[in-house]
């Protein structure tokens, strides 16, 4: 028992940021989509489709930044269908998300068979973000919040600067309040003239985009090569994180961090044989403590009002 | 009404979309008849859910296949499997399809090869990683097991060796006397990997720690990085997996943080040249080709397991490519006569870790 103390160290807390990265750009992602109205439980669905071409545009090109642009895109893109499905042809959130999910699997698939020959992973990719890891010069220095925040690798970085932007963007800016209008009152939104369509593909594209980025940090970041089912279940933490974070971008980034200490805490307890008990219990510790966490938050966190409600102004036709 | 038929059209239009592509994969992979022989002998392989390409044991049998092609002139088929439920399906559907000899790839697989085989009687069925249990499996199946703790043991010896006696050979060498080991699931060949690599370890370096990760998914890249860093955190420079496709994470972690990894199933140098010291292979290829052979010549061992090992050329360590002339000519001689003490059947390796005393 004397070695517990041992784990509670500095590389605890990077590693906290490392396994929290793609967590917490997901649910970013479903935080925006979600206050605009729009239930996302496709993130897991879009990341894998991200990390696939993010992998496989910077293996074709050699350029891990095309593959970064890439990831970014085609989740973007990827996503745009469960926007039509769900905003224009109305049909239910939770069954267009499913079924995204579903699809991303097949495609992926489908694709590794397509430009490789065989399912399974990709080869390794020649340089991966990772060897772009840079150092702020002088904030890095700053003792234990240095090497955490301020020595980090690229998509990282971008997902420090993205939650403090859709902090922003959320609570100060026109923009942000028609995002909430949406999710809380969209016909409101609509008499004062702006369009809650226009408003909600947005947020579902965007939601897109972030989880196409926690993609692309599996695949060329944290990672050389694109696998399979690489994501395992990142996307749907991602949305108890958004739950638990209360819809608010930076209640999202907390609880990913939470769940990623959680994650880096079970692998030290087992390096140091923490209890004897079967490592399945260490295994599932992260996600009985999101649970737990989730439980013991969401009552004080409401969801927006018009989540997962259809909006739909009849035209008058002639 | 309008609105409801259109989300149905979308709906059905994804679903046919999803359907075609699991079918897509699913598609049988026919090789060209051979022309010369006038009704050749068709073998089959069903994969578990990993499927073709995952670069262990599923390409392995597949290789097997290729190379009873190439010597037997049968004709291979694989089908693979996108979910649990194909297996019985897929296995069956070989079988009727007038294959003599069906393969069934995976531990996971082994119930649904047993209920194959007993409503296939005409034909053969053999399941690699599977017990048969001689007492109540019918005839025409077999079981293929492999004395992995073998091969993990090998490579526990040079780890064991490396890590402090002769760390002095490479710079990726620490002074500490740690090494470890990602795992994928906890399974029986995941356990036998293991418990061998750690009586191999503690057999030539008895003070070394031999420090191991449980990640829970075979295609878990991210969490097998983190597993091999938290160990190099630890101290150890020398990572040995037997995680699957998460193992891939931790021969990565290894790579950029400057220590050695040993990979597993197959001769993993490729994945990252600087890196992989050896892996513990499972000779795969050679002991399904071996059966085929056997089925040819009307030897196949039905209604018992077959248990390949050192001696059968199927367990052992790959070359050590470009660490040849790094590795000490000591540790070379320990390995050998390792080996030629394990063929004699001087060494016994306990296959689980209560019997290995692990904690």
């Amino acid at each position: 028992m004397s070695g517990i103390l041992s784990v509670f160290n500095l590389n605890l807390l990077i590693a906290t940021i490392r396994l929290s990265t793609p967590i917490t750009l997901a649910a970013l992602g479903a935080t925006i989509c979600e206050r605009a109205g729009i239930v996302n439980i496709a993130m897991e669905g879009i990341m894998i489709i991200g990390s696939f071409f993010a992998a496989v545009t910077a293996l074709a090109t050699g350029n891990p930044w095309l593959g970064l642009l890439a990831g970014l895109l085609a989740g973007g893109i990827f996503s745009l269908i469960h926007a039509v499905a769900t905003i224009s042809l109305h049909l239910d959130h939770v069954v267009s998300g499913a079924v995204l999910n579903i699809l991303a699997f097949g495609i992926t698939r489908y694709l590794m068979v397509l430009f490789f020959g065989h399912p399974g992973t990709t080869d390794a990719i020649p340089l991966s973000l990772y060897r772009f890891q840079w150092a702020i010069p002088g904030l890095s220095k700053i003792p234990v919040l240095g090497p955490i925040f301020f020595n980090q690798t690229p998509i990282v970085y971008f997902s420090f600067i993205l939650v403090i932007f859709f902090a922003f963007i959320m609570k100060k800016t026109k923009f942000g309040l028609h995002i909430r209008a949406a999710g809380e009152h969209p016909l409101a939104l609509e008499t004062i003239g702006v369009s809650v369509f226009k408003i909600r593909y947005l947020a579902v594209f965007i939601s897109g985009l972030t989880s196409g980025l926690a993609g692309a940090y599996l695949s060329i970041e944290n990672n050389v090569s694109f696998t399979e089912g690489m994501t395992n279940g990142r996307g749907f933490i991602a949305l108890a994180a958004n739950i638990s974070g209360g819809w608010t971008p930076l209640g999202s980034f907390l609880s990913s961090l939470f769940f990623g200490f959680a994650d880096a805490l079970q692998v030290r307890f087992q390096i140091i044989k923490l209890v004897n008990v079967p490592s399945e219990i260490f295994i599932i510790f992260p996600y009985v403590a999101t649970v737990i966490v989730v439980a013991g938050l969401v009552r004080k966190s409401r969801s927006p009002k018009a989540l997962g409600n259809d909006f739909m102004i009849e035209k008058e036709r002639d | 009404m309008k609105r409801n038929l259109k989300s149905f059209l979308i709906l059905s239009l994804v679903l046919v979309l999803v359907l075609s592509m699991v079918l897509f994969s699913c598609k049988k992979k026919e090789e060209p008849e051979a022309e010369e022989t006038a009704a050749p002998v068709k073998v089959g392989m069903a994969t578990d859910v990993g499927g073709l390409g995952d670069k262990s044991f599923n390409d392995g049998a597949y290789n097997g296949l290729l190379l009873g092609k190439e010597r037997l002139g049968i004709v291979p088929t694989v089908v693979e499997s996108k979910q649990q439920t194909d297996y019985v399906p897929n296995l069956s559907g070989l079988a009727e399809d007038g294959h003599k000899l069906v393969f069934a790839v995976g531990f996971l697989m082994a119930d649904a090869l047993l209920e194959a085989a007993k409503n296939n009687p005409d034909a053969y069925f053999a399941g690699i990683d599977i017990f048969v249990d001689p007492a109540t499996a019918p005839k025409n199946v077999m079981g293929i097991l492999y004395k992995e703790e073998e091969s993990g043991y090998l490579a526990g010896v040079l780890a064991g060796l490396m890590t402090k006696k002769y760390a002095s050979a490479s710079p990726k060498l620490n002074d500490k006397n740690v090494v470890g080991v990602v795992l994928g699931m906890f399974i029986p060949p995941v356990e036998k990997f293991e418990v061998g690599f750690y009586q191999g370890v503690k057999a030539v370096n008895p003070d070394c720690q031999v420090i191991s990760v449980t990640t829970g998914s075979f295609t878990d890249q991210a969490k097998g990085k983190e597993a091999a860093l938290a160990m190099i955190e630890n101290g150890a420079d020398i990572i040995f997996h037997a995680a699957g496709l998460t193992g891939l994470g931790a021969i990565n972690a290894a790579k950029e943080k400057g220590v050695f990894a040993i990979g597993v199933d197959v001769d993993q140098n490729p994945v990252a040249p600087d890196t992989v010291l050896t892996s513990a292979v499972k000779g795969i290829v050679n002991s399904t080709y071996l059966t085929i052979e056997a089925m040819m010549q009307d030897r196949f061992e039905g209604g018992t397991t077959k248990t390949f090992g050192i001696n059968e050329d199927s367990t052992g360590i790959a070359p050590f490519h470009q660490f040849d002339s790094m590795i000490p000519q000591e540790v070379k001689d320990i390995i050998n006569q390792t080996i030629a003490d394990m063929k004699a059947g001087k060494i016994k390796i306990a296959t689980t870790r209560a019997e290995a005393g692990m904690k």
